[in-house]
């Protein structure tokens, strides 16, 4: 059986940890929040399987892996502390910054033999690992486009705001590229979310191109700010946010000898989403759920969760845990 | 006042033409493909 340090108790946080605590292999959640009273709720909601930590005090002893669900940047000292302990993490991360931190403890993390998976929410995350089980489905891709809509908690809204003021960037003929205008798209996701004008912007790019190396042409969008104060939305003329986040994945490249495209969708409420998606790879990390294979064996270092992970046996325990992705099937029409 | 007549009529077509205009501009935007989305199940994990 296996522990489970949950960093962060906020919206994400809180369905990883019910996820972590619903996996048959994991026997003890510790979690732990620079909110003492917030960590406590969640542990008395998870039951005798949680206990709580003061977030500045050293590891806890017997933990087998880490689920950070902080901002990037706050992650990337929680990845240092576990890095120290010798201990794999997963982490959500979705601002450029917070991933590069994240990305730059590579070398420590190899020396360690540990893993750090960075960006293991919705995207980046399961995006990245969509676009590898759509390349993998191709004789050979060259080209990708991510788009996601919807935010979790506030810090996710504020990560949204952020990456649209930011620079884009893209990833074209083997080269960064800043589009410019922003790249401004009509994305069609799945039902209820419907259609969505998105913008290229930088996050979450680079690990996309992990995912799928092979990529001559790369790109994610995000759509508009999630509105959630009626009063906002009304001065604003915009809708008010339904509660919906939607990924849209299209890979492009060649099978049998003609062009083809293979596109997936899905939609779910953002922090069950990403908690889902952070949960299991934590349980993974924490060899709780031998059913979800790596990539490599025992891959070590900083990585986004795409390159690691192997899609098919990951999207198979996301769909088990009710979070399932769509195939599009269609043709073009004039 | 003729001319000011005629003005006002161009004026008060010009206003109709920009509502019919911008009221049919409302409808929904259709996508460049048909067709529908999938679960993926079973065999596709494999």
């Amino acid at each position: 059986m296996s522990t489970v340090l949950l960093v962060g108790a906020g919206a994400t946080g809180a369905r990883a940890a019910r996820q972590l605590a619903d996996t048959h292999g994991i026997d003890r959640v510790v979690v732990a929040d620079r909110k003492p009273d917030r960590a406590a709720a969640l542990a008395d909601a998870l039951g005798a399987i949680a206990d709580v930590v003061p977030i500045d005090q050293p590891f806890p002893r017997g933990v087998d892996a880490v689920a950070s669900a902080v901002p990037a940047r706050t992650g990337a000292v929680v990845a240092q502390r576990a890095i120290e302990a010798g201990v794999s993490v997963a982490a959500v991360a979705d601002d450029r910054d917070g991933i590069a931190a994240l990305l730059a403890l590579h070398g420590g993390a190899r020396d360690a033999g540990i893993l750090v998976a960075v960006g293991c929410g919705l995207v980046p995350g399961l995006g990245d690992v969509l676009a590898r089980h759509a390349a993998d489905a191709l004789d050979r891709a060259d080209e990708a486009h991510v788009a996601h809509v919807g935010a979790a908690g506030p810090a996710c809204v504020a990560a949204v705001r952020r990456a649209r003021r930011e620079p884009p960037l893209e990833w074209v003929d083997g080269a960064w590229h800043t589009p410019s205008p922003r790249g401004h798209q009509l994305i069609w996701f799945p039902d209820p979310v419907g259609e969505r004008e998105c913008e290229v912007v930088a996050p979450g790019v680079e690990l996309l191109r992990e995912a799928v190396p092979e990529l001559e042409r790369a790109c994610v969008r995000v759509g508009e700010v999630p509105i959630r104060r009626p009063a906002v939305a009304l001065l604003r003329r915009k809708p008010l946010d339904d509660g919906w986040a939607g990924a849209r994945v299209e890979v492009w490249g060649w099978r049998d000898g003609g062009r083809d495209t293979v596109v997936y969708g899905v939609i779910e409420r953002p922090a069950v989403a990403a908690g889902t998606v952070l949960a299991i790879t934590a349980a993974a990390l924490a060899g709780a759920l031998p059913n979800v294979e790596w990539r490599t064996p025992r891959p070590t270092g900083a990585h986004g969760l795409g390159a690691v992970v192997d899609a098919t046996t990951f999207l198979a325990e996301l769909a088990r845990r009710g979070v399932k992705a769509a195939v599009f099937e269609g043709f073009a029409v004039a | 006042m003729r001319t000011f007549r005629r003005g006002l009529l161009v004026g008060a077509l010009a206003l109709l033409v920009g509502i019919v205009v911008r009221l049919r501009g409302k409808g929904a935007v259709i996508p460049r493909t048909t067709g529908g989305w999938r679960e993926l199940e079973g065999p596709d994990f494999r």
